[in-house]
């Protein structure tokens, strides 16, 4: 059961993988791009496959987050997006945008340096806040922290000229739109040693079920737990955000989607949420630019929109509280 | 005998005393039994012992080498906890608790379970009598079955001492009565030693070799049980009258809950109930 969840989500991944990059707003086949056609060659290889890439190591990446948050927080609700990271994050990069006039830092955009920072800045309030108490507690800092950076940012798109403002709001939708590897590769590593990090923690997310009692007195150090969940989630979630703006519901619905195909065991819960997760914001991605095609609309609007009542749906089903 | 646990410790939280210099003194192969009030310190003084606190104050020592000298895991190795207070959902079947037990066994680089952990976890699960309920969830369990199950993931822990809070709390006396003779199992047949927290006097008279008794955070009373079990060190413990009777040669104990003592026939009804026992 659990291994034929993972192989058949595994196989739905490597089929987005390999077909993802012929859909789109402009026909591309396999004809073209094998007789060597210049456009269908920049198409593929300059603007679907890094953008698919992205899709696939962004979703991942969620996914495992909100699985190692609600097991953390012992609460079903529990993500990055909830709980502050991602918008301090947003905030970060909001800032640099009405603030900085220069683009480039450092042969990175200004925005993506300021999100990183700002996603690390919003995890260590929580963790500071709530550094030698529960994990009520740090659920509590993160919401604090989700709450304020929404109102600031508010503020700053208020004082924010016209232009300015439609580019953060279009930002806040958050999407995948790349041109080249450039951004594919400056998040892969952190997503890479993030999940890695995660992975290598499994077995004390797993003590978390029986409570944090018995956690502890079977050796967990629940104290250096939540720290290293928090800093890897923010190391993830700061980096990504900086590419992709903020993408909420993929790490609170796939999780819990991949739960119930896989268990609660995390040694088969965070590789089946990274592989559901990418596959399910790229074909999101996908389904986004089809919509208004040739129009491209944020994916971060079609995970919101499909999200929602997939959550809610999930909540009905029996085996949900 | 060896001392299997030993130190004195203190606990404060916020400034308030919780535990004021208890000595604690556990021999391999014994049971011992914690009593005294709500509030008393129980709980703290076994969670103290199961190194989920740290002492404010002092140390404890497992066979004479400090806790803080051992890893959580070296402890854990030794010490197993049943806490009372537990998460009310648990998404998972009775097999994988049991297996969580295995923790301080397994390595952060080892893949899943090996066999050996799956023979502690049916055999802990043979124990206590729940081999059948082995791929249940643990949503379908009732308050006794599931108490068994945390015994059992605690036995699959390997551990020689177990530590267990109000084990019978909660329970109807139909399994209070199962779990009072699994741990007599555990302490007369597998010689396991065993500490335990309880309201249920006869339970901690019934298993216990020693009863330690608590109040305000400090040992109020300690020794064999048979000395513990007279009604004028209970009565001043608890406040309330006490009988204790002896059927069958097994001491019975039972708290006056009748009202008569308190609103009597020479006493006007509304009359301060409660003074008595003050």
């Amino acid at each position: 059961m659990k291994r034929t969840f993972l192989v058949c989500v595994a196989a739905v991944w490597v089929g987005i993988l390999v077909l993802g990059p012929f859909v789109g707003a402009h026909e591309v086949g396999l004809g073209e791009l094998a007789a060597g056609d210049a456009v269908a060659s920049r198409i593929i290889w300059q603007l679907r496959v890094p953008r698919l890439l992205l899709a696939l190591l962004a979703g991942g990446a969620l996914a495992v987050c909100g699985a190692a948050f609600q097991t953390l927080f012992g609460n079903p609700l529990a993500e990055p997006y909830t709980l502050g990271v991602a918008g301090g994050a947003a905030l970060g990069a909001v800032l640099a945008q009405q603030l900085v006039s220069t683009a480039v830092v450092g042969g990175l955009p200004v925005v993506a340096v300021a999100s990183f920072a700002g996603a690390l800045a919003a995890s260590s309030v929580i963790v500071f806040v709530a550094r030698r108490r529960s994990t009520a507690t740090l659920l509590l800092a993160g919401v604090a922290v989700a709450l304020t950076s929404s109102a600031l940012i508010l503020f700053v798109q208020y004082l924010a000229d016209f232009s300015r403002t439609f580019r953060m709001v279009r930002w806040m939708m958050g999407g995948l739109a790349v041109v080249g590897y450039r951004e594919v590769l400056w998040v892969a590593p952190w997503i890479v040693f993030g999940a890695v990090a995660l992975f290598l923690m499994r077995r004390e997310l797993d003590q978390l079920a029986t409570g944090e009692e018995i956690a502890t007195s079977r050796g967990v150090d629940l104290g250096r737990l939540r720290m290293a969940v928090v800093a890897v989630v923010s190391l993830m979630v700061g980096a990504l955000v900086a590419v992709t703006g903020p993408i909420g519901f993929v790490g609170l619905i796939v999780p819990h989607w991949v739960r119930r195909g896989v268990g609660h065991a995390h040694a088969w819960v965070l590789p089946g949420a990274f592989v559901a997760g990418g596959a399910f914001l790229a074909l999101c991605d996908l389904l986004a630019r089809r919509i208004l095609a040739p129009a491209d609309l944020p994916v971060g609007v079609l995970t919101a929109i499909i999200g929602g009542p997939f959550f809610l749906w999930l909540l009905l089903q029996n085996k949900y509280r | 005998m060896t001392e299997l646990l030993s130190g004195r410790v203190s606990f404060d939280v916020g400034g308030r005393s919780i535990l004021q210099a208890v000595d604690v003194g556990i021999r391999e192969g014994e049971c011992v039994a914690i009593v005294g009030t709500n509030g008393a310190g129980k709980t703290t003084l076994l969670r103290l012992l199961a190194n989920v606190l740290a002492p404010s104050r002092g140390g404890l020592s497992l066979r004479g080498t400090p806790y803080n000298q051992l890893t959580a895991r070296q402890l854990a190795g030794s010490l197993a906890y049943v806490p009372q207070v537990r998460p009310a959902r648990v998404p998972l079947t009775v097999r994988d608790v049991v297996l969580l037990g295995r923790y301080p066994h397994k390595r952060r680089w080892s893949f899943g379970y090996e066999a050996a952990d799956f023979e502690a976890a049916a055999r802990a699960l043979e124990v206590v009598g729940a081999a059948d309920l082995a791929a249940r969830d643990m949503s379908e369990l009732s308050g006794g079955e599931c108490q068994g199950v945390y015994i059992a993931a605690a036995l699959a822990q390997e551990a020689e001492c177990l530590i267990l809070d109000e084990p019978t709390t909660y329970l109807d006396p139909g399994h209070q009565r199962q779990i009072a003779h699994l741990l007599e199992r555990l302490i007369r047949r597998d010689g396991r030693t065993l500490v335990f927290a309880s309201h249920d006097l006869n339970l901690a008279f019934a298993l216990a070799d020693r009863v330690i008794a608590l109040a305000a955070g400090k040992v109020v009373a300690a020794g064999p049980t048979a000395d513990m079990l007279v009604t004028p060190l209970l009565e001043q413990l608890y406040g309330a009258p006490f009988h204790v009777s002896c059927p069958a040669g097994i001491p019975v104990v039972s708290v006056d809950l009748s009202t008569r003592s308190v609103i009597g026939p020479d006493r006007a009804p509304d009359g301060a109930p409660g003074e008595e026992t003050t």
